[in-house]
């Protein structure tokens, strides 16, 4: 016999006054610009910031690391501001605008001289940050299509997740762990300094137990 | 800079190699994956997951007890309807329609509401799982495909069997009338039985056969009546004696 699903009721979704995403500054409003180093780790390894939701329901949430820059922002602001219904979405960042500065010699330069100029600004972001969350009276799938559609254009990759994949991904995560049937892990490998790993491990490895390299973060990994 | 640095330390102190190999490897975040040390490579074979074995792939094996599955409100709704139903009527045909619109079932059911005869319609699923605790279990069979069943409190099986003559796609399969099972041609039969009243005036005149037809025979002309007692006597005295010659 046919049965009918009752449809979610979204009495208690309050959808804020600007649903639309803010424009994000190219150049962050300083006194003193001041060149950075390059500081590559606040790329390496899993997030600790701005890793699980907020007010909303569905979020692009970054599966590597690397740095986004104005033209990444006004990509997504564009496409979600374009495509989204203010009645009945909402977005919101969970990026920073740009704040860290790259700099770049002249084309045709020598090695030498000094530190080249500012040339832009970038946030970085780590694996497992959430950039966008959206929220509103819909269903994940009239959401999704918009969404990986921002996720592919993303200089790391990208997944669209609700709150219940996040939550099933580290589940899946802590599952794995306990469920492991090998008798040798990573982290006793390293931690003991067996077979003297400590050689070609770095520190970095000691920490996320051979998860992550570099940038990039290895699935299947416990 | 370095260049001026260099001339001036030349120009103090001694020999300094003009050439300065520098050796440098990527940093620790590339672009690239960077190539892993053997023996870490190594490790992370060694340390790789193994999952649980898995009994058996869902689907090898059949299961050996069937999961009842709990009734939602309508199907609980539908059975306390049924029961209802098999408890006031007398009459319940199974009937089935393929290829019949709305406009002939409207016809049908008009029909049909004339006579005091109701149609309904129920899924077979929940026919099925009601005949099954019930008395009725051997009308289960009938039930398979496209049913509908015609109710009704008195069994008015001839105006039903002349509007299903006239629709000639729906079918009868078979009906449960006053807590028996028939067939099609039982109907039939059914039908062709006289109706109660004629059947219950038979039985009357039956018994009291004797009785009238004693009063009838008193009615008569007291000449006749001797008359047919002289030849009863003779016939009693002369019974006995042919029957010994007829021995003998």
């Amino acid at each position: 016999m046919k049965m009918f699903e009752i449809p979610p009721d979204y009495s208690d979704v309050v959808i804020p006054e600007k649903p639309k995403l803010k424009f994000l500054d190219k150049v962050p409003t300083l006194k003193k610009v001041k060149k950075e180093m390059k500081k590559l780790r606040d790329i390496q390894g899993p997030a600790k910031a701005a890793n699980s939701f907020t007010t909303g329901q569905y979020a692009v949430v970054a599966m590597g690391g690397g740095y986004l820059h104005w033209g990444h922002m006004e990509m997504m602001r564009l496409t979600i501001n374009r495509k989204f219904d203010s009645r009945t979405t909402f977005a919101r960042w969970r990026v920073n605008a740009p704040y860290k500065p790259i700099t770049r010699k002249g084309l045709g330069q020598r090695m030498g001289g000094g530190k080249g100029a500012i040339d832009h600004y970038v946030t970085p972001v780590r694996y497992g940050r959430l950039i966008l969350e959206v929220g509103g009276k819909v269903e994940l799938g009239e959401v999704e299509h918009i969404l990986t559609e921002v996720a592919k254009k993303l200089p790391f990759p990208a997944k669209v997740m609700s709150r219940e994949t996040l939550e099933a991904m580290q589940n899946e995560q802590a599952a794995m762990e306990q469920n492991n049937q090998n008798p040798w892990t990573f982290k006793q490998v390293v931690q003991g300094n067996m077979l003297g790993i400590r050689r070609v491990c770095s520190p970095f490895d000691l920490h996320h137990h051979g998860r992550f390299t570099g940038k990039f973060h290895l699935p299947g990994r416990v | 800079m370095a260049a001026t640095l260099c001339v001036k330390l030349l120009q103090k102190q001694g020999w300094l190699p003009l050439a300065q190999s520098v050796r440098h490897g990527s940093k620790a975040v590339t672009r690239h994956r960077k190539p892993m040390h053997i023996l870490k490579q190594k490790i992370m074979a060694v340390t790789k997951y193994i999952p649980p074995p898995r009994a058996a792939p869902p689907g090898a094996y059949p299961s050996p007890t069937r999961r009842v599955q709990e009734d939602n409100g309508l199907v609980k709704l539908m059975k306390r309807d049924l029961k209802n139903l098999f408890q006031d009527c007398k009459m319940l045909a199974v009937v089935q329609d393929n290829a019949s619109n709305a406009e002939e079932m409207v016809i049908l059911k008009h029909r049909l509401y004339k006579h005091g005869i109701t149609v309904r319609v129920y899924p077979n699923r929940v026919m099925h799982s009601f005949l099954s605790d019930t008395v009725y279990r051997n009308m289960a069979p009938l039930f398979i495909g496209p049913t509908v069943m015609f109710v009704s409190k008195e069994p008015k099986v001839t105006p039903m069997l002349t509007t299903l003559r006239s629709s000639p796609h729906v079918t009868l399969l078979g009906a449960c009338i006053d807590n028996t099972l028939l067939s099609a041609e039982g109907v039939l039969n059914y039908s062709k039985l006289p109706s109660v009243t004629v059947v219950q005036g038979e039985l009357v005149s039956g018994l009291t056969m004797l009785t009238s037809s004693t009063a009838a025979t008193l009615q008569r002309h007291p000449a006749h009546l001797s008359a047919l007692l002289q030849q009863y006597i003779t016939q009693q005295t002369a019974g006995p004696d042919s029957s010994a010659e007829e021995a003998t």
